[in-house]
């Protein structure tokens, strides 16, 4: 049993408690002790045989250890030195190395900043191209640089600051290239509005040479710059209007706005100021054009400069001027241009600036054909100018007229030489076969004023002429025109100044004259017309005759004549001084009377140059007023008794002038036609004289009868006067039985007088 | 029916052609001078009326062609005037001559108690004057006619000239009417008459010379 458990316990390292419980419980605590102990000893004996047999080798392992001990000492010795000596050399070697590390980052920097440097240089190099374009004004290059700088360079340079700063500065250089080229512009402009007058003046005096340019006038050009010595070729100067003016501001701007991408805004721009120009340009420097032809031309020459630079611009392509604009500025233009000149030509009284304000159009107009511009409005203008031309020219030929009219005498002209006689002839178309076999002094049947008239005619048609020479008409049209305007001339303002001079009281003779001088100045007009034709070179035109172009004139003058005579007459019967009481005529007719009729016959044979209708009118005029007179001297109401002796006279004064109408004092009456003005006066006097009351009272109202001219009333006026003198001439004295018969039926016819006078008046 | 005149005297201008009748006779009637020359044809008449001591003249002026083609024609009116108005240019000797035939004109056709009186006008042209003053008042004394020199132009004396013979006129008027009826006081109206009554001798004895 005990030795069991002892081997049991070192059998087992572990879970010794079932052991040791065993022993606890089991009785052999003695022996198990004696056993451990035995075993104790056992195990000590071991140990000293152990130690025994390990004691000498483990002192040699101590003197052994203890020999390394001294030799690890003198190795570590050594390392140590060693490891000083490789510390020494390696510290020179790290600190090489780190300065060499150092030169290599030095050396890759460097090399990175010259490539990066060499990107910037051409940037910088343009951008300094930039700057010294800019400062040259070479505006469109430095916009190529620009372009240039701004997407090819600057975005292959990186984001640095200074590259911010020039593409920040790029706008602005834009913006200054605009601005500068727009300044560009603006004195292109203002250089064009200077120089276009004198572009329209040069290409007016090249389409005026042009105009003037015959064959002969070019050989003759040619051998004159021969003679001089000057060879043809030489052009002093440009050749061409628009040469004057250098348009390459113009271009270049266009140029500059075409790149800058603004060229449509340019182009309106362009137009926009070229209109405003236009503008001025039609507003005349000189408010009145009509005072001088300077300020026409001047006026002129600006408009066509202007179109003709604008039309260049057309030309010469570039879009910068469309051919739709240029045409609705110029209708625009012309129709001021147009309406200004009608303006201001409407205020001249001057033909002779009429004339070159003319020339200066037409030339204007042929300038503008050449151009290739409408001239629409502007020969409508010329043909109101021709309209007011001729007023003009009328207006100074009335002064003309009046001036001959005023001066003239209004006597036949006489001649007392050949060399007068040839003056006259000279000067009128008059056919004087008849003339010519005379003895001096020859005496012309016309005064002063028609071959005055005439010339002055033939003035006026000269001055008319000029004004439609080089309007391009056909010689006949002219003509045709000249002659309208000389009848115009003749009919309204000779006709007219005619009258005129009749509102003044005009010697009777002179009368005579100026229808007698109208008949020639008329017979002239075929002559005038001769030498219309001649002068335009048209055909002879008889067709139109004038005939009654001084009708007018001369009614005018007859109707003097008829007033003057009328005067005349009534001046003799205002010296009438009838007795009315007078008891026994005198017998003969009354001194007044007589004086008139002699008057009459003398002044109506003085008129015997006059027309014959001219010369019955006057004695129509005078018959008839003599008849009235006479006749209401008889019924005058002031007059209130008539004796039978005063009857007598007057009826003998009548009968005077009667005899003196009888015998036909002109020719060209009709039988008996003066008669008929004094037939009323006639039958009154008859039926009071001849007592003829049964016959009158018969008539009264038949037509044809005896009396049917004599009223009712102014036979009982008259008869009432007659009774009034017999009462007054017998209020004394008893009357006799036939007296009293008379006085009887007088009251009767009276009476019956009265009531047909009321019946006419019912 | 009232008169619109007392008298009525028809005056007559004789002389030579261009001597100024028409002048004088246009500054009596218009008062206004035209300087342009143009030659009476025929006979014209001018009619004013003046005032004279209280009565209403009315002077009819018959103006004379001087020309000598006319002189049918104005010698016809000789016999009817009352006075007669001999008119000469003192710038023109030969109308001065003239005047002497003008007078034997009027003896041979107007009646023979007619007015007369001598006109030298133009006496405004002293400078191209032929015809002396004294001359004329030599030639008037040797007719025992009235004589003065007028400017139509200047307006001298024309009046006056008018004036004078009107009034020689009706002295000797009134101093016949005074012969032939010296009762005196009459009414306009009767002078009138007594003035056609004066007259009428002289018609009746030229009708009896013509007969």
């Amino acid at each position: 049993m005990t030795n069991a458990t002892i081997q049991e316990i070192e059998g087992i390292d572990d879970y010794w408690g079932p052991a040791f419980r065993s022993i606890y419980e089991g009785e052999g605590h003695e022996a198990f002790v004696q056993q451990l102990d035995e075993r104790i000893k056992q195990h000590d004996k071991e140990i000293e045989k152990l130690c025994n047999f390990h004691y000498q080798g483990f002192i040699d392992s101590i003197r052994e250890l203890l020999q390394v001990r001294s030799h690890a000492e003198e190795l570590h010795a050594e390392i140590s030195n060693v490891d000083a000596n490789v510390k020494d050399t390696t510290d020179s070697l790290c600190a090489k190395a780190e300065e060499l590390i150092r030169a290599r980052r030095v050396e890759l920097n460097i090399a990175a900043t010259i490539e990066k440097m060499e990107l910037c240089l051409p940037l910088l190099t343009t951008y300094s191209k930039l700057k010294s374009q800019v400062e040259a004004k070479r505006y469109y290059p430095a916009l190529k640089t620009l372009e240039q700088l701004e997407h090819v360079l600057l975005p292959r340079v990186g984001p640095y600051k200074w590259c911010g700063q020039i593409s920040a500065d790029i706008p602005r250089l834009r913006q200054a290239i605009q601005d500068a080229s727009m300044a560009d512009l603006r004195d292109f402009l203002e250089n064009i509005r200077e120089l276009s007058p004198q572009v329209g003046a040069m290409a007016l005096r090249q389409t005026q040479e042009m105009l003037g340019r015959s064959l002969a006038s070019i050989v003759q050009n040619k051998k004159d710059m021969a003679v001089l010595g000057i060879p043809t070729n030489i052009t002093a100067g440009p050749q061409c209007p628009h040469e004057l003016v250098d348009f390459s501001p113009l271009h270049r701007c266009l140029h500059i706005h075409s790149v800058l991408g603004a060229k449509n805004d340019f182009i309106q721009y362009y137009r926009s100021q070229r209109k405003q120009q236009a503008r001025l340009v039609l507003i005349p420097a000189s408010t009145n054009l009509h005072d001088s032809i300077v300020g026409v031309k001047n006026y002129l020459n600006a408009v066509l400069g202007f179109f003709i630079l604008e039309e260049h611009l057309l030309s010469a392509g570039a879009g910068l001027v469309s051919k739709d604009w240029l045409l609705d500025m110029w209708g625009m233009s012309v129709t001021k241009v147009a309406s200004t000149l009608r303006t201001n030509t409407s205020l001249i009284t001057d033909p002779t600036l009429m004339l070159s304000i003319k020339h200066q159009i037409v030339l204007f107009i042929n300038t503008l054909k050449c151009y290739g511009l409408p001239t629409d409005p502007l020969p409508m203008l010329l043909q109101e100018m021709a309209e007011h031309y001729t007023e003009v020219l009328m207006q100074r030929w009335v002064g003309v007229f009046r001036d001959i009219l005023d001066n003239a005498s209004f006597l036949p002209i006489e001649v007392a030489n050949q060399d007068q006689y040839d003056g006259v002839m000279d000067t009128f178309p008059y056919d004087g076969d008849e003339l010519e076999t005379e003895p001096f002094p020859r005496k012309f049947p016309f005064s002063t004023i028609v071959p005055a008239v005439y010339v002055q005619v033939k003035e006026f048609i000269f001055a008319w002429l000029k004004y439609s020479a080089g309007l391009g008409l056909g010689g006949g049209r002219r003509a045709a025109a000249a002659r309208h305007s000389a009848s115009l001339l003749l009919s309204r303002s000779f006709t007219g100044c005619l009258s005129a001079l009749f509102r003044r009281p005009l010697p009777l003779m002179q009368l005579v004259q100026i229808i007698v001088d109208t008949q020639y100045l008329e017979g002239a007009t075929l002559c005038l017309y001769e030498f219309i034709s001649n002068i335009t070179g048209s055909e002879l035109v008889t067709t139109q005759t004038a005939g009654s172009m001084f009708q007018a004139a001369r009614d005018d003058a007859e109707q003097q004549i008829c007033d003057k005579l009328e005067k005349k007459v009534d001046e003799f019967l205002d010296l009438e001084n009838y007795d009315w009481l007078l008891v026994e005529p005198t017998g003969q007719a009354s001194s007044f009377v007589t004086d008139m009729l002699s008057y009459l016959s003398g002044v109506l044979t003085s008129l015997e140059q006059l027309p014959e209708r001219a010369r019955v009118a006057a004695v129509r005029a005078a018959t008839n007023r003599i008849a009235t007179r006479l006749r209401n001297l008889l019924l005058d109401p002031a007059v209130k008794q008539i004796s039978s002796g005063a009857l007598d006279q007057l009826n003998l004064d009548v009968i005077q002038c009667e005899q003196f109408a009888a015998c036909e004092p002109v020719p060209g009456l009709k039988e008996g036609e003066l008669l008929e003005h004094f037939a009323s006066l006639r039958q009154l006097l008859d039926l009071i004289t001849g007592w003829d009351w049964s016959s009158y009272l018969h008539d009264v109202g038949i037509e044809g009868g005896k009396y049917s001219l004599v009223t009712p009333r102014d036979a009982a006026t008259l008869l009432e006067k007659l009774k009034e003198a017999e009462q007054k001439s017998s209020v004394f004295s008893v009357l006799k039985k036939n007296e009293r018969d008379r006085r009887k039926l007088l009251d009767t016819v009276l009476k019956q007088l009265k009531q047909l006078q009321n019946q006419d008046g019912s | 029916m009232a008169k619109t005149y007392d008298y009525l005297f028809k005056l007559l201008l004789i002389g030579d052609s261009g001597v100024g009748k028409t002048s004088i006779l246009f500054r009596f009637s218009e008062d206004a001078f035209n300087i342009s020359f143009i030659s009476t044809i025929g006979i014209d008449f001018k009619i004013r009326t003046i005032d004279l001591d209280g009565k209403k003249v009315k002077l009819q002026i018959w103006d004379t062609a001087g020309q000598e083609r006319f002189r049918t024609i104005t010698t016809a009116y000789y016999r009817g005037s009352m006075g007669i108005m001999l008119v000469y240019d003192v710038t023109n000797e030969k109308s001065f001559e003239n005047i002497k035939n003008w007078i034997r004109n009027i003896e041979e056709n107007a009646s023979a108690d007619v007015e007369k009186m001598i006109l030298g006008n133009k006496c405004d042209l002293e400078a191209k004057r032929q015809v002396s003053k004294e001359r004329g008042e030599q030639l008037a004394i040797e007719y025992q006619i009235k004589f003065i020199e007028t400017s139509a132009k200047d307006s001298l004396n024309v009046e006056s000239a008018f004036y004078t013979l009107a009034r020689d006129i009706k002295a000797k008027m009134e101093k016949k009417q005074e012969a032939s009826n010296p009762a005196g006081a009459r009414s306009g109206a009767h002078q009138i008459r007594a003035n056609e009554q004066q007259r009428k001798p002289t018609s009746w004895l030229s009708r009896c010379s013509l007969l």
